[in-house]
């Protein structure tokens, strides 16, 4: 009786997994008229996975803003948006959670020297896998 | 005999209530290393406890984290423990839930028939039934929010019991990071501290237990003392893929602890814990951070 009380007690506590409303405001970030464009790219997949989508860098009242039009990436757990040195993500800057599929706007920390990072990264963090790169071309 | 309750009992009534900011002890594998192994009639050979421990942590999130445990003592001398957690968390970024860790500890004695010092050895792995990283929304979540700390542990103790003293040393050893993705610079607030891929250090510990027995033995109060010693700084990779160490996340946590059981039958009980901190360290990352504790089980042998 006993061992059945135990067993429905384990399997009520492995279901309690439960994801609830977001109640803390976030930050929205979004491209204002009369932004400039600076740099452009898309991104091409690693292997295994599918991944699309457009990369734009605005200069928007003096900070630089990244967004990505039409994303269409395969689905992972943590995905990031780096801006990264190289094609791999050794040397980067974390701009945040991958925010999904479709259009999507991040802030670039205003100590980032843009010149040096002439690629960005969907990777994931988790299990240390690079899903797409796009490098950065001048507009 | 009142009167060493009185004197026990006394920090409980002063500090008890107060809304200090202090880390209490929720990674209930290491701070109760050795309770499970205390059963109220060792000539059953099982036991389950059944319980919950609801604390007040870091900028006011609260924290209820049930858990179910089986022991199965195999000789006299040796049983094996195993425990699951999971914890429900709230505070302003929401709620989130999730079950946390397996506890599986091994515990032998050494001479359970000595008459005066009896000793007791430990040895455990934590492993974790999460990353460390839940979301809410896709948005990251600070420590005091995940219900496991992301990292497997090693667990390793030792006990002595004279007459009514019990005394436990014991380390946890985490053997990797944690895949947390807190990052106080991209989240809406910077009220906790970034925990991004969090590198979490050892702690050791110290616990000296007094038990008053009372009304015909069914009664057993265990006040206890628990000095943690976390042995380092612990460190994150900040927005700029570099690894940081967070500074005075080291040093000493002592918590004060009531634990009262009352038997209900020859082999059952229910057991309540309260715990609060009296020092605690500057910086504290990892979410084990607690105001107070309270915990409610249920024992039953079979």
């Amino acid at each position: 009786m006993n061992k059945y009380l135990l067993i429905l007690v384990a399997l009520f506590t492995l279901s309690c997994e439960k994801e609830g409303e977001l109640t803390q405001k976030e930050s929205n970030v979004s491209i204002l008229e009369g932004a400039v464009l600076k740099y452009t790219g898309s991104f091409s997949p690693t292997s295994g996975v599918n991944a699309s989508g457009m990369v734009k860098v605005y200069l928007d009242n003096g900070v630089y803003k990244l967004e990505i039009e039409n994303a269409n990436v395969s689905s992972a757990p943590d995905l990031k948006v780096y801006l990264s040195k190289s094609d791999t993500p050794t040397q980067y800057v974390n701009l945040g959670n991958f925010a999904g599929n479709g259009n999507s706007v991040y802030l670039i920390p205003s100590e980032t020297v843009l010149a040096n990072y002439p690629y960005v990264l969907i990777h994931c963090q988790q299990f240390n896998h690079l899903y797409a790169v796009a490098q950065l071309n001048v507009n | 005999m009142l009167k060493n309750f009185k004197i026990a009992i006394f920090p409980f009534m002063v500090f008890g209530i107060q809304q200090i900011s202090a880390q209490g002890c929720s990674d209930a594998g290491f701070c109760s290393v050795g309770n499970p192994f205390k059963a109220a009639n060792t000539e059953k050979k099982n036991l389950i406890e059944i319980g919950g421990v609801y604390g007040i942590g870091e900028e006011d999130v609260t924290i209820f984290s049930p858990y179910a445990s089986y022991t199965r003592l195999f000789t006299d001398k040796f049983a094996v423990n195993a425990r699951l957690t999971g914890t429900v968390a709230n505070g302003s970024f929401g709620t989130r839930s999730n079950v946390g860790d397996v506890f599986v500890t091994g515990n032998y004695k050494f001479n359970p028939d000595a008459n005066n010092l009896k000793w007791s050895g430990l040895l455990g792995v934590k492993i974790p039934l999460t990353s460390g990283n839940d979301k809410i929304n896709n948005v990251s979540l600070p420590m005091p929010y995940q219900s496991s700390l992301g990292t497997f542990d090693i667990i390793g103790g030792l006990e002595a019991s004279v007459k009514k003293w019990d005394f436990n040393i014991a380390a946890q050893i985490p053997l990797n990071d944690n895949k947390n993705s807190y990052l106080s610079s991209l989240s809406p607030t910077d009220k906790f501290d970034s925990t991004n891929l969090f590198h979490r250090k050892s702690d050791v510990l110290f616990r000296s237990t007094y038990s008053i027995v009372l009304l015909n033995e069914k009664l057993t109060l265990k006040p206890n003392a628990l000095f943690i010693y976390h042995l380092g700084n612990d460190s994150y990779v900040n927005q700029f893929g570099n690894r940081v160490e967070i500074a005075n996340s080291d040093g000493l946590t002592i918590n004060g602890n009531l634990i009262a059981n009352y038997k209900i039958g020859d082999n059952s009980s229910i057991e309540t814990s309260l715990a609060t901190p009296f020092v605690v360290r500057e910086v504290r990352p990892d979410g084990l951070t607690r105001a107070f504790t309270f915990g409610l089980s249920f024992k039953q042998g079979f």
